[in-house]
């Protein structure tokens, strides 16, 4: 599955470094996308203007909350959620309630590990 | 005599556990079905106060609300629940159905962030409920991928189910429309603005957790 920089559009295979240490351009954010919709969503990274993948980037971290290890990329499964604009987003809820996980934060020398604690639910 | 003793100290620490339990009980349902509206209604009925901000404008409530210790009386029964308000779930937020309501681009944006947040968390909450309360909207088309996500997901996980049909004070309310999408549950037709049918709401909310 390919990984595209959310800053620079550039796509990364499934285990390229850049994944696991940012990419050439500085992004630290990728949309994980399937396969079949690699076109589609190609387009829309591409007609997104710089302030509009800066916010993108944003409120993605701003989504993942204080769990982000700032210093390691994160990859978006979009599968779950789209952003197709800033403030405009397509949840698909048969993703969401499976459980899977929605972002995957990445580590030297571990492959996509999903991070259950961003997703713990809170202590009652 | 020790044997009795221990057994009086078992017998009280059972009952001590019992009183202590509170049924975790969920609202859930799409934006503006009347969750809060509900959630305050039953909070103004037995703790005489409110639980949450109502607006028209879809996704006021953004984040988890709970309301721990209500008890509720119906016939000569008295459960204590925890009561959970949840975000609207949705499968679109856009920003721009904000601005509609009067609201600046950069409010609106953030609005947009915080209710798909919201969404995430309330699905993340949903196996920590003991019983949900599925409240639709009456005057609106119940057989929406939300609905059906919704009270499909809680069936599995084996979740008693309670539907509120909300807003039976509107003309365009229909409930038969309700019943019909889920004919296995039990459906309880309120308005939680005004109070109508609350008493009945109780009485199934209790046949269902009882």
């Amino acid at each position: 599955m390919p990984h595209q920089c959310v800053r620079c559009g550039k796509l990364y295979e499934d285990g390229a470094e850049e994944i696991l240490k940012g990419c050439s351009c500085g992004g630290k954010l990728f949309f994980y996308i399937n396969k079949k919709k690699l076109e589609e969503q190609q387009k829309i990274v591409q007609d997104l203007t710089q302030k509009e993948k800066k916010e993108i980037e944003k409120d993605v971290f701003d989504l993942i909350g204080e769990e982000r290890d700032k210093e390691n990329p994160v990859v978006l499964d979009l599968e779950s959620i789209r952003i197709l604009k800033p403030g405009k987003y397509e949840l698909d809820l048969v993703h969401l309630f499976k459980k899977r996980p929605l972002i995957y934060k990445l580590e030297e020398g571990k492959y996509l590990i999903d991070i259950p604690e961003s997703f713990k639910r809170e202590e009652e | 005599m020790v044997t009795i003793f221990e057994k009086l100290i078992k017998k009280f620490l059972k009952n001590l556990f019992k009183k202590k339990k509170h049924i975790k009980l969920g609202l859930y349902g799409p934006p503006n079905a009347g969750k809060t509206t509900l959630a305050n209604k039953i909070c103004e009925d037995w703790l005489g106060e409110d639980m949450g901000k109502v607006t028209n404008m879809p996704h006021e409530t953004r984040e988890i609300q709970i309301k721990e210790q209500v008890n509720i009386k119906s016939g000569n029964k008295e459960i204590s629940f925890n009561l959970v308000d949840t975000p609207g779930i949705a499968t679109k937020i856009d920003y721009e159905d904000f601005i509609k309501f009067g609201m600046g681009e950069k409010k609106a944006k953030e609005r947009a962030k915080e209710a798909t947040k919201g969404v995430i968390d309330a699905i993340k909450w949903l196996d920590n409920m003991d019983a949900v309360v599925v409240v639709l909207d009456s005057t609106k088309d119940p057989y929406s991928q939300v609905n059906i996500t919704i009270i499909g997901n809680l069936q599995a996980r084996n979740i008693p189910v309670l539907i509120v049909a909300n807003k039976i004070d509107l003309k365009k309310s229909k409930i038969k429309k309700v019943e019909a999408a889920f004919p296995q549950y039990h459906v309880v037709g309120i308005s939680a603005k005004d109070g109508t049918n609350i008493d009945e709401f109780y009485e199934s909310l209790f046949k269902v957790v009882g």
